[in-house]
């Protein structure tokens, strides 16, 4: 098979975070792991081009996909092979959505994660093999991708056996019985000793560990996030009220303050009379600003990023922590405030 | 007889109620109230007159039935007709609203007595709803034919639907509050045109067994949304918002104790419809198995604390009424989810299996995790359906609520594709209707 292979920035050896930012680019052949795995792979499968993207540029600007697909097509690979990311976000954003485009576009194409990365949730119906946690279980991780990759090979569908992971979808019907009497006997289940039976199975949704504070908030650029869904009057861009899939980033620069009536929130989930008399409820743009003033913050990010926090999914909500991160990152932002409702 | 068995008597006689069924199998307006054979006429004038307050400029009222090429847009609440019956009731010339209302809906139709004693007529396969705009209100939709009625129990009842005009400058908590108490005494009025009808079927409901032979005794926790104007529940006319949870006695639902003034969350929302004949309670009296130990109604509260403090009083309150077991509902979206995880896993704490109702979030193609907040040990779980899941409904010929569906920016008789959240009723989290989502790992 002539595969295509996705790597970050890391991987693909052009540097660390300093050059998260650099766009998509093209190198002939492996690269990096792709040699490992050539290695693994064998004859018969030839990775032909490694096309490869910092994780910022990837994860924040929304033609990146489309970019990175256009490089994957030049040359027209029978499979594209995205990874392994491991746990990291904004790689493993990137590979799941490349592998989706690719797919949508007659590209078969695999992804290596590990089950907690977020991007999981973004790969659609791209497969996804497991990886380890972190880069130091790349031989592993790159067995068992490879052994994938041979098994899509022969023509065959990947499974759990395969280290296939990601949540089958869940689709609604209609059940013969009301969801009262099927608790009742699902309670009479567990009373009877059955601690197993459910209708859900129990998400994991791991922890976040939060980073050390600032050194010196004095020289630190802060951004002003919220997820109040506040918006410039009328809500130009129609952002959701609830069950948001996205997110805004709207101008702070040469405001003194946020006037009544020039912003409103359309957040479903609260009275927002209060945040509408005074947007700064919401955002504290004067409190940030008086900060500024005093020289007890650097400097204030000229930009906002909003959404609505109401009834937004979990996976939604995770890509757009990934999203902002990684825009944030892209902006020189060190600090955030975000405001939640 | 002893003083101890004289009490016994005197509790056990005082709790029970008898529910007399009138089959409803068709609707209209007319000139009159009447309920002849099994057809209700609303009488038109009689109808507007619940409706007069300051408040309101008008209404109006108008009929439908399963079937019909009927869509209901913006729908707020809907009641099923009850009202007292047997001795002590005055009605006739002299009748004030209240008294012909005769106790149902306390503390707001009547003052707040406690209810769930006698007679209590029922009009069975009709209700009342309200339809139009009220802030904070989400847009529900409610299809009684074609593709997507399947979803909503309330597409197989005849409906009596009132639209409403605001008054002019009046505050819209009070146009709320004037519709509610319109809708109540509606249906108070439509019960009482078949007060003098013969029963199609009678349901006593026993006073609630003290502990007896050995069957496991289940209380059904009732969790209701309090998060102020227009997402609140009325318990005997009042806000729960800051008590802490309650014991009521089952008969006290079914004489509406309970109603709801929450718009919020069209798919999760617990309509007064669903109070009076709460499902978990219908099941829990239906099953030979279990022994009905009453019922525990909660409030929501948003912080964390409170949601733990509700929450462990809960599972107090079961254990102080000898509960082996224990189903928690819940209203509402997100952060309804932690008041359900955090009363099963209290609840299992205490050595009280328990089993909650969720409806899931699992986003569009239904790959995401349902729930926004899981318990920690207690795991078995009831799903009423992934809200993320889009459905297509059919174009109507007439729509009732309004004239645009503001959600899709769409007219409201259009073929529509849209979350089954939007559906009215659809994933009921009292247990109501039949929807469940299958499949993933």
């Amino acid at each position: 098979m002539r595969i295509v292979h996705y790597l970050n920035q890391f991987f693909a050896g052009v540097g660390g975070e300093e050059a998260a930012g650099v766009p998509p680019a093209v190198r002939e052949g492996a690269v990096g792991p792709g040699r490992a795995l050539t290695a693994l792979l064998g004859d018969g499968h030839e990775i032909v081009a490694t096309v490869f993207c910092g994780d910022d540029y990837a994860a924040s600007d929304p033609s990146a996909t489309e970019e990175l697909l256009m490089l994957v097509r030049e040359s027209s690979p029978d499979l594209l092979v995205a990874g392994p990311a491991f746990t990291s976000g904004r790689y493993g954003l990137a590979c799941a959505r490349l592998a989706a485009a690719s797919v949508r576009a007659g590209i078969p194409a695999v992804v290596a994660m590990h089950p907690e990365n977020p991007g999981l949730d973004e790969a659609e119906r791209a497969p996804v093999i497991e990886s380890g946690r972190i880069g130091r279980e790349m031989r592993p991780s790159l067995e068992r991708l490879a052994r994938a990759i041979a098994t899509l090979a022969g023509g065959d569908e990947l499974g759990e056996q395969d280290g296939r992971i990601g949540r089958a979808p869940r689709r609604n019907r209609l059940a013969e019985r009301t969801a009262a009497e099927r608790s009742v006997e699902l309670l009479l289940a567990r009373i009877d000793g059955d601690r197993e039976r459910t209708e859900v199975p129990l998400p994991s949704f791991g922890s976040v560990t939060p980073s050390a504070p600032l050194e010196d908030p004095a020289r630190a650029r802060i951004a002003l996030l919220t997820e109040g869904a506040l918006v410039p009057m009328g809500n130009p861009d129609r952002l959701e009220s609830a069950r948001a899939t996205r997110w805004l980033r709207y101008q702070l620069a040469g405001l003194d303050r946020l006037e009544q009536g020039a912003f409103q929130s359309v957040h479903g989930g609260f009275s927002t009379v209060a945040a509408n008399a005074d947007p700064h409820r919401l955002l504290p743009l004067d409190v940030a600003l008086d900060l500024e003033r005093e020289g007890r913050i650097g400097t204030l990010h000229h930009e906002y990023l909003t959404t609505a926090g109401n009834g937004t999914q979990v996976a939604t909500a995770r890509r757009f922590g990934v999203e902002w991160a990684a825009e944030l990152r892209q902006a020189g932002v060190q600090a955030a405030i975000l405001t939640a409702t | 007889m002893s003083a101890v068995k004289a009490r016994d008597v005197e509790r056990r006689s005082g709790t029970s109620l008898r529910l007399l069924a009138h089959d409803v199998a068709g609707v209209a307006v007319g000139e009159e109230t009447r309920y002849v054979g099994d057809l209700l006429t609303v009488g038109r004038r009689e109808a507007m007159e619940c409706f007069t307050h300051h408040a309101l400029a008008g209404v109006r009222v108008s009929c439908c039935s399963p079937g019909e090429s009927t869509r209901i847009i913006k729908v707020l609440d809907t009641v099923e007709p009850r009202c007292k019956g047997g001795e002590g009731q005055r009605s006739g010339a002299d009748g004030a609203l209240q008294r012909s209302a005769g106790g149902v809906f306390p503390g707001l139709l009547g003052p707040a007595q406690l209810g769930g004693r006698g007679e209590t007529h029922v009009l069975r396969g009709a209700a009342v709803l309200s339809a139009g705009f009220l802030p904070r209100a989400q847009e529900a939709v409610l299809q009684m034919s074609g593709a997507g009625a399947e979803l909503s129990p309330l597409s197989a009842t005849h409906n009596v639907v009132v639209e409403f005009e605001p008054a002019p400058e009046a505050p819209w908590d009070a146009v709320a509050a004037a519709l509610r108490l319109g809708v109540l005494r509606l249906a108070a009025r439509l019960a009482h045109a078949a007060r003098s009808a013969i029963p199609d079927s009678i349901d006593e409901l026993e006073p609630l067994p003290a502990r007896s032979a050995g069957l496991p005794r289940v209380v059904a926790v009732t969790n209701i949304q309090t998060q102020g104007a227009f997402k609140d529940v009325l318990v005997y006319g009042r806000s729960m918002a800051g008590s802490l949870p309650t014991w009521i006695d089952p008969c006290e639902l079914a004489d509406g104790a309970v109603v709801s003034a929450q718009y919020g969350h069209p798919a999760l929302k617990n309509p007064t419809f669903v109070h009076q004949n709460n499902p978990v309670v219908a099941a829990l009296r239906a099953s030979a198995e279990v022994e009905l130990a009453g019922v525990v109604l909660c409030p929501e509260p948003v912080t964390e604390h409170e949601k733990r403090l509700v929450s462990e009083h809960a599972a107090r309150l079961c254990a102080a009424v000898g509960a082996d077991g224990a189903i928690v509902t819940k209203e509402g979206g997100g952060n309804a989810d932690a008041d359900v995880a955090l009363k099963l896993d209290a609840l299992e704490d205490l050595g009280i299996s328990a089993v909650g109702l969720f409806a899931e979030m699992a986003g569009r193609d239904g790959t995401g995790p349902g729930l926004v907040v899981a318990p920690a040990s207690a795991n078995a779980l009831i799903s009423t359906g992934n809200y993320d899941e889009l459905v297509r409904l059919d174009g109507t010929d007439r729509a009732l609520g309004g004239e645009r569906l503001g959600i899709l920016d769409a007219a409201a008789t259009d073929e529509l594709e849209l979350p089954v959240a939007v559906i009215y009723g659809s994933l009921n989290p009292l247990g109501w209707g039949c929807v469940t989502c299958a499949g993933g790992s």
